[in-house]
């Protein structure tokens, strides 16, 4: 019986022969490790970019979107928990789909991009990096959606097919992070600046939880770290909470409270601050930061005026406006 | 790094592992679970159906995240 050592994400399992790793999809065959949900999704939809959040990428454009089962992350407000928190044998559906068949099927729908997520793609590397790969050639761009806990060595390589990320930062105190999500916050950190050092286009979403992560000091300190180590261009979302899985003792989000917070992030540096997960269009155009001039305006994930330039430019001042725009 | 892309037949011989070890245990202990259909005299029967991707209705709503 051979012992195998995931070297994946900094949980490093020890896997004995026959088990799966904590993730419970990457498993120890014969001494050999595999990844029991290669070619087997069992979530595939087209959503808008707008949905993923990524608003500095094609934005109002449709991605095709696939997530596996598993996760090498067990957050108590999972919203995607029977998909994550479950191995390749106890979700509901599963899909045959293999690298080729996804491409195609993203192409045939007239997407332009694949998106890697829903529950967290680092848990299925092997098969986003063979379809990735075949999506880059098919002239197609790939989008890892992801709590960015994984190896630097790992998310190097994945990083040469990603087009971009959207990182979750789930707080910024490695104690919440411990009893939250049963991970830790240095590797998270080190994978978004690692995004951003490989040159994929990178936006960070902070899901604020009322009571756990809501100190606006905490999201002062997360916002300056933003600015000194990713670039004070680099997109956050704000995200409202609202209770499930196995937190449901706490209340949704008060949109004042994420209001604060965006403040607090513009204050401290970051120049497209976004709230998400609320109604209405409070927080969610794009503005230049030099005048003020809306740039793009969105409502939920619709696009409801777009003024950029071609080349992606303040009509303005003429200034160029971060991001993946063509 | 692993090897993840000859995993097909091994995520079914896993998880028959799985079960199978799973069964001597309870059967050793003398645990009975609520059904008597039990786990590994129909290992197929709880394995999700796997279908062709083209059968996946891609605009279905949904409220995953991501
Ligand atoms: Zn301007």
């Amino acid at each position: 019986m051979t012992a195998v050592t995931c070297e994946l994400c900094p949980r490093a399992c020890v896997i004995p022969e026959g088990a799966a790793g904590d993730c419970r999809v990457r498993v120890n065959l014969g001494g050999k490790l595999r990844a029991t949900t290669y070619g087997r999704p069992s979530a595939v939809h087209i959503d808008p970019m707008e949905k993923k959040p990524l608003y500095h990428f094609h934005p109002g454009s449709r991605i095709f979107s696939l997530g596996t089962a598993g996760c090498n992350l067990h957050c108590l407000n999972c919203q995607n928990w029977q998909l994550s928190q479950r191995g390749g044998d106890e979700v509901e559906q599963t899909y045959r789909a293999e690298p080729a068949e996804v491409v195609a099927a993203a192409k045939g729908e007239g997407c332009r991009s694949i998106a890697y997520t829903y529950s967290d793609p680092v848990v299925f590397y092997e098969y986003v990096e063979d379809t990735a790969t075949l999506a880059r050639a098919a002239g197609l761009t790939n989008v890892f959606v992801t709590a960015a806990y994984i190896n630097r060595e790992p998310l190097r390589r994945i990083c040469r097919v990603l087009d971009a990320a959207h990182g979750d930062l789930k707080g910024f105190d490695d104690g919440f992070y411990r009893r939250v999500s049963g991970a830790t916050l240095k590797p998270v950190l080190d994978a978004l600046v690692t995004f951003r050092e490989e040159g994929v286009w990178l936006e960070v979403i902070n899901l604020v939880i009322p009571t756990l992560n809501d100190d606006l000091a905490m999201i002062r300190r997360m916002a300056r770290w933003m600015v000194a180590e990713l670039g004070a261009d680099t997109p956050l979302h704000f995200s409202r909470f609202s209770p499930q899985y196995r937190m449901r003792n706490l209340p949704p989000t008060p949109v004042e409270t994420l209001v604060r917070a965006r403040a607090e992030a513009l204050d401290a540096g970051l120049r497209y601050v976004y709230i998400g997960n609320v109604r209405g269009d409070t927080g969610s155009s794009t503005v230049c930061p030099r005048d003020g001039t809306l740039l793009i305006g969105r409502s939920g994930f619709t696009i409801t005026a777009n003024h950029l330039t071609a080349d992606g430019r303040c009509p303005t001042c003429n200034d160029k406006i971060p991001g993946v725009w063509q | 790094m692993s090897d993840g892309r000859e995993p097909q037949a091994g995520a079914v011989v896993a998880r028959r592992r799985f079960l199978g070890l799973l069964g001597a245990l309870l059967g050793g202990l003398g645990v009975t679970l609520g059904t008597t259909s039990g786990a590994t005299r129909q290992p197929e029967a709880d394995v999700p159906r796997e279908r062709p991707l083209k059968e996946a209705d891609f605009y279905r709503p949904h409220d995953l995240a991501g």
